[in-house]
């Protein structure tokens, strides 16, 4: 529609539309070349092959792995869902008090740095875990976290806040009218339950279903702390490609594209599934607050405020465990402040790579991404349908897989750039970037066109009006959404783990080698001060949108 | 005062022809109204004079010059949005000043022109306000101040009043009839309402498929259609089979005092307010037929008759009825179609009063 006239010279959005191209060529489409074309040849020969293939559904190990991942996926997928959906109905449905410590402890929960939900779960319930101890004292003896069951469980804990506000956005939106109307058509309060309202949401939950199934997919720091031999096709990958003798990097290589594979399937059927299935209407009208009594409302309140607990157990065990004395690896009973000056006399590094790295990142995808949002919501054309449909790439492309990605590109000629920190913020660009330009897209497609087209007929360049009328509306949009960017750039893991050396720790990396080696009262404290930075970004970017949190995440 | 001259302009969204070659003058200080159903390319016409889509041929000339190589920035014509398109993040004061800061007028011009557009469009008193504080009637004026205080060459408005409800639609519809002549700005006006083109302009192009189909006074296109579409569009009009026989027009059984049209195929067409029912219909020239009322609407002002005749169904209006008149519903009743308000719609779609045999 708004396609600009071309007769009237240059259009600097014709540059912007190469660079992204540009960008996404060089950053996600040659290195996942690169992926595919090794998982294709032979290590050692270098001919051209099939076999890693061929092992990848021959081989027990990588059967197991195969079926491991899809264990983990749909049982945290699972967990997450009715934990997220259950809590999601009580909250919007009924009168509860603390809505908003409940919504801040799902948000804590889904900020807090992904591993140290797993790492807090060994401290609480491992081998040594306080609480398992607690129960052995008691003369109880309660299984380990370890296996597939923690690793579901972690899962279900850590992705529900997802399932939770999307699915509780959905609520707040069923118009009260269709719900009454079916009660006037003579259906009880429960078959409109399951008749009207859950179909109505079924998009939105699906959307988060599909979320939390790619997330436990992906995950790595979770099956790879507290699965023990539960070996998933994450592990498996970073395992091969990492081993310092005798890596595989091609069956690595095959085993991240059965993954992407896997991920990019699902989002392909959810689309196909959803796609007709947007509902919406003009008239709203908000759905009743229902105030339940006696055992109900406390067994309401109990079941709301336990899943936030639990979920938020992690961040709060690891702020309470950095404050405790330590010998070595070991707790000690009594409060110090030895882990954090163990922290500032040793493993500073990470925390100053972490800022400068999460800094340029941000800065580059929130440029990058607004510019991109723009032609997506503004210049619809074959280049840039292309372009969002590229975006999707990273959505479905697991951080360990990026990491082997890049590393495996710009490993040698043409362009060798392994150990410098431009890698880790390329790979921290690159996966974040869709998430910028998906919501910059949204934001400008809630603004009229008209808007620019009014300032330009009143003589300002398209460039000024650009930067006049668009640009300020959708500020403060762009600006919480850059917070947002920079407590998941912050937080990223897995990527990093595979592109760090030792000068570019960073401190999920650094985390993620203390919980390795044991050392729980050093990663207690780095964890804390990444959850209290996380924390500082998040509350910006609420002041920023006005507390609808559930735009930002 | 600008005279607009679009020459031979054709425009096609990939294989759809959206303008098929449109020519129109524009006379200085005229309001000029683009009046057709959506997909006719009235919008798109407009927006190839604003500058925000480039004709694929054909140009336009303002006063002589040709502003159609022009980026939309340079052309200085202000444009009313549907949407109003108020800066939501500026205050009214700011939104009309808007434009002028562009031309980077002297602060103490600026201000004397805001309260000026303000008070044009009755919104002193609001100037510091935002947008949102405002009723859509409200934004609209904004947008119009604004477009207005450019003091362009050209006023162009994209449905402006079609987001408002129907009170409010015509009392703004009236301010910009005022201002516009007061200020005798040339003024492009786009709208599918027809009610509103008649209302409100000096000369109307009705236009279908990206074709002008008839230019003319709101007298002209209303009372003398050209083109069976613009007969149609404008207003209400029956339009009944008909067929030759000898020289003279058959409709349904009997032979009229018409002279037929050379070729078969042709419909005669006649407006609801000048059918006539029953005494109303007495000793004027013109056919006589036996209906049925198979329904009767009563509108205040007016009764809107369906009327059933062997040459087809017809709707009749009826000014200020009596009561005798509603009570109709299922009677039988005389109907007269006065020759001297009967038109002839070709079969290639051209109008023409009916001529006496």
């Amino acid at each position: 529609m708004l396609a600009p006239t071309k007769r009237h010279g240059f259009d600097p959005w014709l540059v912007v539309l190469g660079v992204a191209w540009a960008i996404m060529l060089a950053l996600l489409v040659w290195p996942l070349w690169s992926v595919l074309s090794a998982s294709l040849h032979d290590n050692d020969t270098g001919a051209w092959t099939i076999g890693n293939y061929a092992d990848v559904f021959t081989l027990k190990s990588y059967r197991r792995a195969i079926a491991n991942t899809f264990i983990a996926g749909l049982g945290g997928m699972t967990g997450a869902l009715l934990l997220g959906v259950s809590l999601a109905l009580i909250v919007t449905r009924y009168a509860i008090r603390g809505r908003i410590v409940i919504q801040t402890l799902a948000v804590i929960a889904l900020v807090s740095p992904p591993f140290i939900g797993a790492y807090a779960w060994i401290v609480l319930f491992g081998a040594n875990g306080v609480v398992r101890q607690g129960f052995a004292s008691l003369g109880i003896d309660i299984p380990t976290i370890y296996g597939a069951t923690g690793v579901i469980l972690v899962f279900a804990f850590k992705f529900f806040p997802h399932v939770f506000l999307i699915t509780s956005g959905a609520l707040s939106a069923v118009n009260r009218s269709v719900e009454e109307a079916a009660e006037g058509l003579g259906l009880s309060p429960v078959q409109r339950l399951f008749k009207v309202t859950f179909p109505l949401i079924l998009p939105s939950v699906t959307a988060a279903a599909l979320l939390t199934f790619v997330l436990s997919i992906a995950d790595f720091g979770t099956p790879r702390l507290i699965g023990r031999d539960f070996n998933v096709l994450a592990t498996e990958a970073f395992t091969l490609f990492g081993s310092e003798v005798g890596g595989n990097p091609g069956m690595a290589s095959a085993l991240s594209m059965v993954l992407i594979i896997l991920s990019m399937g699902l989002v392909l059927l959810q689309r196909r599934l959803t796609r007709r299935d947007v509902y919406g209407g003009n008239l709203m009208r908000r759905p009743f607050v229902v105030k339940a009594t006696g055992w109900k409302n406390v067994g309401l309140h109990a079941a709301a405020y336990a899943i936030v607990l639990v979920g938020a157990l992690p961040a709060i065990t690891a702020v309470a465990f950095s404050f405790r004395a330590t010998r070595g690896p070991v707790f000690q009973p009594g409060l110090s402040l030895q882990s954090y000056e163990r922290v500032i006399a040793t493993v500073s590094k990470p925390i100053v790579n972490s800022l400068v790295y999460s800094g340029f990142a941000v800065v580059a995808i929130v440029v990058m991404g607004t510019l991109i949002g723009y032609l997506i919501a503004r210049r619809p054309q074959p280049a840039t349908a292309a372009l969002d449909g590229m975006l999707m790439v990273p959505y479905v492309v697991p951080g360990i897989v990026m990491g082997i990605a890049i590393i495996t590109r710009f490993n040698g000629p043409p362009l060798e750039l392994t150990g410098t920190g431009l890698v880790i913020v390329m790979a921290v660009f690159i996966r974040r970037l869709p998430y910028s330009a998906r919501s910059a897209a949204a934001a400008l497609k809630q603004l009229s066109p008209s808007l620019e087209e009014a300032a330009i007929s009143l003589g300002y360049s398209p460039a000024k009006a650009f930067l006049r009328v668009t640009v300020p509306l959708i500020g403060p949009g762009i600006l919480a959404g850059a917070l947002m960017s920079l407590v998941t750039a912050m937080n990223e893991l897995s990527s990093s783990l595979v592109l760090y050396v030792g000068a570019t720790v960073t401190m999920p990396v650094r985390i993620y080698l203390a919980v390795l080696d044991g050392e729980y009262g050093l990663a207690s404290a780095l964890s804390t001060i990444l959850l209290g930075l996380t924390v500082l970004a998040v509350l910006g970017a609420f002041l920023l949108s006005g507390r609808k949190q559930s735009s930002l995440l | 005062m600008s005279r607009l001259e679009i020459r031979a302009v054709e425009k096609s969204f990939g294989e759809v022809r959206v303008l098929k070659g449109v020519d129109l003058t524009v006379e200085s200080g005229e309001f000029f109204t683009l009046l057709g159903p959506s997909g006719c390319g009235k919008t798109t016409l407009l927006r190839i004079i604003a500058g925000f889509q480039g004709q694929d041929r054909g140009e336009v000339t303002v006063d002589g010059d040709r502003i159609d190589r022009l980026p939309a920035h340079k052309r200085d014509v202000g444009m009313v949005f549907q949407d109003y398109a108020v800066f939501p993040h500026l205050t009214v004061a700011e939104n009309v000043a808007f434009g002028l800061r562009a031309r980077k007028l002297p602060e103490a011009e600026i201000k004397a022109r805001v309260e000026e557009g303000l008070r044009m469009v009755r919104l002193d008193g609001l100037a510091a306000r935002l947008p949102s504080e405002l009723s859509g009637g409200q934004q609209q004026r904004v947008g119009l101040a604004r477009a207005m205080a450019i003091r362009p060459r050209l006023l162009l408005m994209d449905e402006p009043l079609s987001n408002l409800d129907a009170k409010l639609r015509i009392d703004l519809r009236e301010d910009i009839r005022d201002i516009q002549r007061r200020l005798g700005i040339t003024t492009i006006y786009v709208t599918h309402d027809q009610e509103e083109a008649l209302a409100i302009s000096d000369r109307i192009c009705v236009m279908e498929k990206g074709v002008a189909e008839q230019v003319g006074s709101p007298f002209d296109v209303y009372h003398a259609p050209r083109r069976r579409f613009a007969a149609a569009f404008v207003g209400t009009m029956n339009f009944l089979k008909a067929a030759r026989d000898g020289g003279r027009v058959r409709l349904g059984s009997q032979v009229l005092q018409l002279a037929a049209p050379a070729a078969d195929g042709f419909d005669l067409a006649i407006r609801p307010e000048n059918v006539l029912i029953g005494a109303l219909g007495e000793g004027r020239p013109g056919v006589d037929f036996d209906a049925v009322v198979s329904k009767v609407v009563f509108l205040g002002r007016e009764a809107q008759y369906t009327l059933r005749t062997e040459a087809g169904d017809l709707l009749a209006q009826v000014a200020d009825p009596t009561r005798e008149l509603l009570a109709m519903e299922g009677r039988p009743i005389r109907v007269k179609l006065p020759y001297d308000k009967i038109l002839v719609c070709s079969a290639a779609g051209d109008v023409a009063p009916a001529e006496a045999a």
